[in-house]
């Protein structure tokens, strides 16, 4: 018959052999990947709405109030040609004091920057290499060319109008 | 390449060079003016349910009120005939009289019906706004036409810039207010015209009411040369984008079609600040504001097709009275839009076509709600809302009554095919085979 000792020694073992494992640290992170949009899964037009509080956003770094959008909603909806509504919304922003755009200064001094923080900003997408060239040259080529002037053409482009 | 082939390639290259830059929209090398019976045409789409009782009838209160011997005309710009003058409340206030009393002296010498074509029994298509709106700019029956959509068969301004080559700012349309479908109305969505050929539209009473002036007023004025490079790069990216024709959303102008309407924008804001909107004499309310906004774009771009929308007689669901002073002055302000035209714009003073007619009528029987008259209101569902009258002056056209209450004579429809006869493409517009094939030039029916 077993001795009490070997009940006590088969029980420590057993113990050991359970409780005794081995400590693994794991951990899970997030690679960084920066995701944005693309030209062709826009297919979806924004409504006067969108349009107009992504717009002030953009433009303003903050939120259109609901009593502002609701009047600049019917006012664009009043106008035939949807390109001069938005045009002319876009000069009346242009002309106030609280818009919160980059400098001419800035723009010059990092055109290729400032391009990508462009497309970045209105299109929610890197541009292309021909995109990109094409507005570099365009901006260095042209000294009369302004930030205003680039900003417009962007919140005027059909793709702006799309999400 | 022999000496006789080179000179005749020359020759069809150098002839399609001139000749390529005049081709129409529509495919044809000109367009047809020879039979153009005036340059300009404005139609106003008259005041959102007239019944014929107390219009072209002129039998005031006596038909829809049982109130014996109150009949008379009360659109004496628009009809022939004697003002009532029993019961008279449809006018201007008088202090410390029985409000209305005083009518509103009229404009015209002679009336417009007296001037020109007065189709006193004409069918309409709809008994309601919508439908009978699309009846008046496409010519359609506008049978399957759906609210909040765009027409489904082409509007008038669409035919005018496909067959006769006007371009955007050629053709208006004005709105009386965004609700009910109307800013939809400058173009249809249709797959062989749509807005690639739509018209210009302003709706008056909000573009240039106080919403417009908090949200466009304060516009930075630039030059055309200010703005080149933003239209180049605009047009980079939109080449870039390469948006589908299935996904406009907008008529299009050319970008100096768009510089001078924004210019427009702008100078209407500044002479409203100044106070010089000149308004009918005793205009007040949506209706006027866009007849008087109607008076600046015909000034400013002499269209040569414009369109209006009035509608402030609708309010005679619940309040007779108000119907009747409604139509008193949208009488008044479409009688003052004809006379602003002569004698404000010498472009357009003998060589537009001016065109009147109502979407719908209204019924024949009132519903219960009465007034501070206790006067009945009425509807508009059944038969009697289907009859209204159009009248038509101007240029080339014979004064001349047709049909009476007994005798209709024409459809609502055929207003399109008479503006198409106008410009001179009627041929166009009937074979295109999206109109009623019912209608027909109103010139014709005579």
């Amino acid at each position: 018959m077993p001795s009490f000792k070997f009940y006590i020694v088969s029980v420590g073992l057993l113990v050991s052999i359970i409780s005794c494992n081995k400590k693994v640290d794991v951990s899970y992170g997030i690679e960084d990947i920066a995701v944005y949009e693309t030209k062709a899964q826009k297919q979806k037009a924004k409504n006067e709405a969108e349009y107009i509080s992504i717009l002030y956003t953009n433009l303003f770094q903050e939120a259109i109030s609901p009593a502002t959008l609701y009047q600049t909603q019917n006012v664009l909806y009043s106008i035939g040609d949807q390109n001069v509504a938005k045009e002319m919304l876009l000069s009346n922003y242009f002309n106030r004091t609280d818009l919160k755009i980059p400098t001419e200064q800035y723009m010059r001094s990092n055109i290729e920057g400032f391009v990508i923080e462009t497309y970045k900003r209105f299109l929610l997408r890197t541009p292309s290499e021909a995109e990109k060239t094409y507005f570099i040259r365009y901006i260095t080529n042209n000294k009369d060319v302004t930030v205003e002037m680039v900003y417009s053409a962007f919140a005027a482009s059909d793709e702006y109008g799309y999400y | 390449m022999k000496r006789k082939e080179f000179i005749k390639k020359s020759a069809t290259l150098i002839g399609g060079g001139i000749v390529a830059p005049y081709i129409l929209p529509s495919g044809r090398l000109f367009a047809r003016t020879g039979t153009e019976k005036a340059k300009h045409v404005v139609l106003v789409m008259f005041a959102g349910g007239v019944r014929q009782q107390e219009s072209v009838l002129g039998r005031y209160l006596e038909d829809s009120q049982g109130v014996t011997g109150a009949v008379g005309n009360i659109m004496p710009n628009l009809f022939a005939g004697n003002a009532p003058d029993k019961k008279v409340v449809y006018g201007l206030d008088v202090p410390g009289e029985v409000r209305g009393t005083d009518p509103i002296p009229r404009l015209l010498d002679n009336a417009m019906g007296e001037q020109g074509m007065l189709f006193k029994e004409v069918r309409a298509q709809s008994a309601g706004h919508y439908v009978g709106l699309n009846t008046l700019i496409t010519g359609s029956t506008g049978v399957a036409q759906g609210l909040k959509v765009r027409p489904n068969s082409p509007t008038i301004f669409e035919y005018l810039r496909r067959h006769r080559g006007f371009s955007a700012t050629d053709c208006w349309f004005l709105g009386n207010g965004i609700g009910n479908s109307t800013p939809l109305l400058n173009s249809s969505d249709n797959i062989d015209y749509g807005l690639d050929y739509g018209g210009n539209m302003f709706i008056p009473p909000v573009t240039f009411g106080s919403s417009g002036r908090n949200t466009l007023a304060n516009a930075k004025p630039y030059s055309n040369q200010e703005l080149e490079p933003m239209y180049k790069m605009k047009s980079f990216l939109d080449q870039s984008f390469a948006l589908e024709k299935a996904f406009q959303t907008t008529i299009k102008n050319t970008a100096e079609e768009r510089t001078r309407i924004k210019t427009f924008i702008r100078n209407t804001f500044i002479k409203q600040g100044l106070g010089q909107i000149q308004r009918p004499p005793s205009g007040s309310g949506g209706d006027a504001t866009t007849v008087s906004y109607a008076a600046e774009i015909l000034k400013e771009f002499k269209p040569r097709m414009l369109a209006l929308n009035m509608s402030q007689v609708d309010g005679c669901h619940s309040n007779f009275t108000g119907y009747l002073r409604a139509l008193h002055r949208a009488d008044h302000i479409t009688g003052w839009l004809w006379q602003y035209i002569q004698n404000n714009i010498p472009e357009m003073a003998n060589d537009t076509i001016f065109i009147v007619a109502p979407e719908c009528g209204r019924n024949l029987n009132p519903n219960p709600i009465i007034d501070e008259n206790d006067w009945f209101a009425y509807d508009h569902s059944d038969y009697n809302a289907r009859r209204v009258w159009s009248v038509m002056l101007g240029k080339n056209v014979p004064a001349v009554q047709v049909g009476s209450e007994s005798n209709a004579v024409g459809r609502l429809t055929d207003i399109v095919p008479t503006i198409a006869d106008i410009f001179g493409v009627y041929d166009d517009v009937k074979g295109s085979g999206y109109i009623d094939p019912l209608a027909t030039s109103q010139f014709m029916r005579l």
